[in-house]
């Protein structure tokens, strides 16, 4: 039995040798011609041949050299308007809820309760204040660009788009679908970062994952957007203080997306060449989206579970701000100490212990680094407002959260380089934790993880170092 | 708070820079260098030397002790007791007048690093994205790392390949190997139709000359003209210019009947707009994944093909193929060779 085993290994080795190397491609062969047998024989069809007229006239306008970009841009810049500014609304109906009835509600409760400080201190201005605010900050956003950005893709609209953009991502060893996993992370990162699945060239893919985080998230709009109106809209005139804002902001897209090409080049070109590389890029029909199962998939697949996931990742961080905003050593709480102790390092590239506390508190989501800050800066300062020891808050003015800044130390440099760094660090946890689902390597995650926050570690100290020479 | 200027430390910063870039560039760098030279030993001189005389009996000629000391870089004390060493094992024998020769057991031997050089370089163009200019380096280091065991799993893994991805034949794990018939391309006369069987990887400039070109290996050519300064040759519907030292690295397999559908033959990238082509088949350029995807995307021999779409900004371009559009890059499309209608 075992030597007729053997034969048969023989066998099969010794035929493989003698049928060479187009095996694969032989039987392919075959196969498609048997099915174009059957098909000839079993399916009829009308006499129109080729492709629909109607498909083919939009292809060729969205291609065209002359709409081919203007049609693509102002499509997403409409779907990135319509997120920001319709984000707005809920969310400012869910903050009211959630922070500003809820929160006082609960705290009465707890006090009617007779729950200890500490508890109600840890449970409510902690972790529910957490959880309340990642959600009022990142559910609208998320509910109106996942929808808008599931109905183009079931329309058919988005690989056109990857197929207008590839020859730049080309020139960056990147694949044209990163056009649309890149749009994604302006979403949400963790998003997009699920989205690389269409890219089916494994080294592409792994470029498209580690530099989504360029993308700017919906969780750092509101962060650039306030920062730049009252620092970077302080020193134009009056008149002109909107505007400058909004092109700094949008400065800094571009300088992600400046970021996101050459960090793809360098991956490219060194850590991944050895990753498999291949393209192909289907065109499929046009069709109606199916506008109630997208909503509802869009909803359900896309922003729940993200969503969710950033909930889970919330919650503890809420409790840690909490936790060393109130334990004390010695004389002082443990936020006073790691500020302290990162001043230093914090001044060096231009930004403040608070800022870099803040930052590694609120790794979990970026929506909670500008009430942390806040909470923080009155913290050290001990100046009189804010909320509490470890209670994150927000103010309705920017003017006002503009004076408890500029009452912490903060120049326009710091908030240069806080726009820059919270461009360039390290992604979300939930976003982190997805990168390591997808890749199921640790060696990536740890790679999209430090890479940029290196980047955003050189850059805020150059940026500071050039800026106090002159 | 003010601890050092900021002019102070710029000049850190690039200190650090430079110290990185001095350690740590690609291959020349102060670690990379230490940590190969740790790894060069006995084993691997031994196994550099095998190879040598290997290829140079191939080639039909003697061989001095000297001559091989002079070509392999390495200090020459080390060299020559590594050959003493050699001796006494009975891998190779002097034949008076500093003379060598490989031994039956040397020949044996150098075969299988020649296999395991040649598999691993099949590997990386099948199962890698490696580009091809780095194959041979590479292949050079694994050939001296990896067992006989690990090698038979590689090549069961291959599906036993007869050719390594340069068009050399890879030996058996019983030693034997296929031949390549054929001759070099400037010895060729005017007029002759071939196919490319071999594409020599050595010396490096030669061969990325020839890979700039975008010669294939596979196709199927017709020489034009044969002189002193060039060698002008047709193959899959474009010209090109080699000079003879450069041309010589190519062989090819004369076909004495001529092919005609092969001669026909353009690549994909060449269709225009409008025109209506049958696809005959795909380089043996393109290996691995990419083949199989085109191959599965219905990329086979019969199959009709145009040009559906092209992007604004040129490439790259989609063809319509069973009814479906896809996108395949310029790059790929001159892989693929059709015959125009």
């Amino acid at each position: 039995m075992k030597d007729s085993v053997e034969d048969i290994i023989e066998l099969s080795n010794d035929l493989r040798w003698k049928m060479g190397g187009d095996f694969h491609d032989h039987i392919t062969e075959s196969i498609y011609a048997d099915a174009s047998e059957i098909v000839e024989a079993t399916v009829t069809t009308d006499s129109r041949k080729g492709r629909n007229a109607v498909d083919v006239t939009i292809d060729r306008i969205v291609t065209s050299r002359k709409w081919g970009f203007p049609i693509m841009f102002l499509v997403l810049g409409v779907v990135l308007w319509l997120t920001i500014i319709g984000a707005n609304y809920p969310s400012g109906l869910l903050a009211e809820l959630l922070l500003d009835s809820i929160h006082p509600a609960l705290k009465s409760g707890a006090a009617s309760l007779h729950f200890p400080w500490w508890l109600s201190g840890f449970l409510i201005d902690g972790v529910y204040l957490a959880l309340a605010w990642v959600i009022a900050v990142m559910l609208p956003p998320m509910a109106i660009f996942f929808p808008l950005f599931t109905l183009l893709e079931d329309f058919g609209y988005l690989p056109r788009v990857a197929f207008n953009l590839d020859n730049l991502f080309k020139k960056a060893g990147a694949h044209g679908k990163q056009a649309l996993t890149m749009s994604m992370g302006f979403g949400c990162n963790a998003a997009g970062v699920v989205a690389t699945r269409i890219i089916d060239s494994p080294r592409e893919r792994l470029i498209a994952i580690i530099t989504n985080n360029f993308s700017l998230c919906n969780g750092r709009w509101p962060t650039q957007i306030l920062i730049a109106t009252i620092f970077v809209g302080a020193v134009v005139p009056k008149a002109l203080s909107g505007t400058a804002a909004v092109l700094s902001v949008i400065g800094i897209a571009v300088l992600g997306m400046a970021f996101m090409f050459t960090s793809s080049w360098l991956l490219s070109k060194t850590v991944l060449k050895g990753q498999v590389s291949t393209f192909n890029l289907e065109l499929p029909p046009y069709r109606p989206p199916r506008f109630w199962k997208t909503l509802y998939t869009s909803l359900i697949d896309r922003t729940l579970i993200v969503l969710w996931r950033a909930i889970v990742f919330a919650a503890p961080a809420g409790a840690v701000i909490w936790l060393i905003s109130n334990i004390m050593i010695g004389d002082h709480s443990i936020a006073y100490w790691m500020i302290n102790s990162l001043d230093g390092f914090g001044w060096l590239i231009g930004l403040n212990g608070v800022i870099l506390v803040a930052y590694i508190v609120a790794i979990p989501a970026n929506e909670i680094v500008i009430p942390t800050v806040l909470m923080l800066t009155v913290l050290v300062t001990g100046m009189s407002g804010g909320e509490g020891a470890g209670v994150m808050f927000e103010l309705d003015s920017a003017n006002a959260t503009g004076e408890i800044l500029k009452a912490g130390g903060w120049t326009l440099l710091t908030a240069v380089n806080l726009m820059l760094f919270s461009l360039l660090h390290n992604p979300c946890s939930t976003t982190i934790y997805t990168i390591y689902r997808e890749t199921k390597s640790a060696k990536w995650t740890a790679v999209a993880t430090l890479m940029p926050l290196i980047m955003g570690f050189v850059v805020t100290f150059l940026v500071a170092q050039v800026w106090r020479l002159f | 708070m003010n601890v050092s200027g900021p002019l102070f430390n710029l000049l850190v910063f690039l200190g650090v820079l430079v110290l990185a870039y001095v350690l740590f560039r690609p291959t020349k760098g102060w670690f990379w260098l230490v940590a190969n030279s740790v790894k060069t030993n006995h084993k691997v001189i031994t196994e550099d030397v095998l190879k040598q005389l290997y290829t140079l009996e191939n080639q039909g000629e003697h061989i001095l002790k000297k001559e091989v000391v002079n070509s392999l870089h390495y200090n020459d004390g080390t060299l020559e007791r590594v050959i003493a060493t050699m001796e006494e094992n009975g891998l190779v024998e002097e034949l008076g007048q500093g003379e060598i020769r490989l031994t039956a057991l040397g020949r044996d031997y150098a075969l299988k690093i020649v296999r395991v050089h040649r598999l691993w370089e099949k590997y990386l163009a099948e199962k890698t994205g490696f580009d091809k200019t780095e194959w041979h380096a590479r292949a050079e280091k694994m050939e001296h790392q990896l067992s006989h065991e690990e090698t038979n799993v590689l090549a069961t893994e291959l599906g036993n390949p007869i050719y390594d991805p340069h068009g050399d034949p890879i030996p058996s794990h019983s030693g034997e190997y296929a031949d390549i018939d054929g001759a070099h391309l400037n010895d060729l006369p005017v007029d002759t139709v071939g196919k490319i069987v071999h594409i020599e990887d050595e010396p490096e400039v030669y061969y990325r000359q020839i890979l700039a070109e975008n010669i294939h290996i596979g196709s199927v050519i017709r020489v034009v003209e044969n002189t002193d300064r060039r060698v002008l040759f047709y193959a899959e519907g474009e010209e090109f210019i080699l000079a003879p030292e450069v041309a010589r690295n190519l062989t090819i397999e004369v076909l004495e009947t001529q092919e005609e559908l092969e001669e026909l033959a353009v690549r994909l990238s060449a269709l225009g707009t409008g025109e209506k082509a049958e696809i005959l088949g795909i380089s043996k350029e393109c290996r691995g994944d990419s083949r199989r995807r085109l191959l599965d995307l219905g990329f086979v021999k019969g199959t009709p093909i145009q040009i559906d779409l092209v992007s604004p900004l040129q490439n790259p371009k989609a063809y319509l193929v069973k009814g479906t559009t896809i996108a395949l890059r310029d790059d790929q499309a001159a892989k693929i060779l059709i015959k125009k209608m």
